[in-house]
């Protein structure tokens, strides 16, 4: 994705940065639990926004009633598709499990 | 909603998608600083009571820190405020990675059009202070060709819908006062970023001659490619804020727009004192930066420190303690300055100093 590797961060003085995965909420548990919760709703809105517009454009255009997308035979290319779409909305959504440290939790 | 950029300059997304994932980023960056989950006047409001209970104001930021992480509500709005920026940086980095060969090929193709010129220096070494994910943006400023236009878009996101034309550096380079003489020949814009108030400063002073500095080459080429995509003859270079390589009094104008709370304390001294040299006697010095620590709210004080660590902000606190108003005056300049208002009225997080040099 980036043309670049990270490099250290090398700030002179002032305030100390925090590290990448900041605890606000004192359970990273917690913290992974309310990220998902943001970024579901973001991708809710996302298709949301894109079912909109497409009922619109095609009611506008006349050339879909809405009927005939419940009676709609996919492709295969089609489906496959789909599938590499799920797969990413999954990662997006599901991430933040690999952001939960593998270490015991404090009142253990 | 559409995936066509809100401006020409703004490349579009490589989907619609990522428009509106981005597009939910802003109205969810504008509920949760606004007044849609209202963290920032009920934690203030609650700061402020405590410390009349106590008698003392929140001079000591550690106690109000520790007094203010005792609400769930703090470290609720310290998660969110976040998230936000992380999922924008995700998506962007992602979405114009996409689009990475076709981004690079347009801004090779604009490299050498006029009118304007990009001036960089192959030799040119980016101070260390500088390598910093400033808000968080993978690759900080500089180090991903495409540094500029995630930038711009970026801070897009950040303004909330309020900059999608540069209303907000059109309307600031509006309010510069011209010098007693009225005569305005040349123009600095330190730190220009993407050219945004260069090519402001273009529109204003049209027989002016504009030029932007900054250390970043993607930034800079994106800003010539504004420019030149405007028919607007600005020089951009490549050159530091606190050592610009100008000749004494030659600026007319110099201006600085959120530039100050991102240097180091021992760069801000040079950056004045470099100001103070090429700024001509009667000439203006314009800074748009934080507010002093001395007249911000609680809840402001705590988010500066609260910015200054999780968003990439190391230096602001600094800038905010460092009295920027007796170091112009050490440094020969006269500054009115006004406080910005935020949206929902009262003193906002940005200060407006015009200065005179005498």
């Amino acid at each position: 994705m980036s043309s670049f590797a990270p490099v250290p961060q090398t700030p002179e003085g002032g305030t100390p940065l925090a590290g990448p995965d900041p605890v606000y909420l004192r359970d990273p548990l917690l913290d992974a639990t309310v990220r998902m919760v943001v970024e579901l709703t973001a991708q809710l809105w996302v298709e949301r926004e894109h079912r909109l517009a497409l009922e619109g454009r095609l009611a506008e255009s006349g050339v879909l009633p809405a009927a005939a997308l419940e009676n709609w035979q996919p492709t295969a290319e089609h489906l496959a598709r789909v599938k590499r779409e799920r797969d990413r909305l999954v990662d997006d959504v599901f991430k933040e499990l690999r952001r939960i440290p593998a270490t015991p939790h404090s009142q253990d | 909603m559409t995936n066509l950029a809100t401006s020409a300059v703004l490349p579009v997304l490589a989907m619609r998608d990522d428009a509106a994932y981005l597009d939910f980023v802003e109205g969810f960056r504008e509920y949760i600083l606004g007044k849609g989950a209202d963290f920032e006047d009920r934690l203030d409001a609650e700061a402020r009571a405590e410390a009349q209970r106590r008698g003392k104001d929140w001079s000591d930021l550690e106690d109000l820190r520790t007094f203010l992480a005792r609400y769930p509500l703090t470290r609720m709005r310290d998660r969110l405020v976040r998230t936000q920026q992380e999922m924008k940086w995700h998506r962007l980095a992602r979405s114009y990675g996409d689009r990475r060969a076709e981004l690079a090929a347009e801004l090779a193709r604009w490299d050498q059009k006029g009118p304007g010129r990009l001036e960089l220096d192959p030799q040119f070494k980016v101070p260390a202070y500088a390598n910093v994910e400033f808000h968080l943006q993978p690759g900080s400023y500089y180090h991903d060709e495409l540094s500029g236009f995630l930038y711009h878009y970026g801070t897009k996101v950040f303004f909330r819908g309020g900059n999608d034309q540069d209303e907000l550096h059109g309307a600031l380079v509006a309010r510069v006062p011209l010098p007693a003489d009225g005569k305005v020949s040349r123009v600095l814009d330190m730190a220009c970023s993407v050219g945004q108030s260069s090519t402001a400063f273009k529109r204003r002073f049209p027989a002016a001659q504009v030029t932007g500095i900054d250390y970043s080459t993607p930034m800079l080429r994106v800003a010539h490619r504004r420019a030149a995509m405007a028919g607007l003859d600005v020089t951009f270079t490549q050159r530091l804020v606190e050592r610009t390589g100008f000749p004494d009094a030659h600026f007319d104008i110099t201006f600085a727009f959120i530039v100050f709370h991102e240097l180091p304390i021992r760069i801000i001294r040079e950056t004045v004192r470099e100001a103070a040299r090429i700024t001509r006697p009667g000439g203006r010095f314009i800074v748009l930066d934080f507010t002093e620590t001395a007249i911000k709210s609680p809840y402001q004080l705590y988010h500066r420190w609260f910015d200054a660590r999780y968003n990439g902000e190391p230096y602001s606190q600094d800038f905010c303690d460092c009295n920027f108003d007796a170091l112009l005056a050490e440094n020969g300049f006269v500054a009115d300055a006004d406080v910005m208002s935020q949206r929902s009225g009262g003193a906002g997080y940005v200060k407006n100093w015009l200065a005179t040099r005498v």
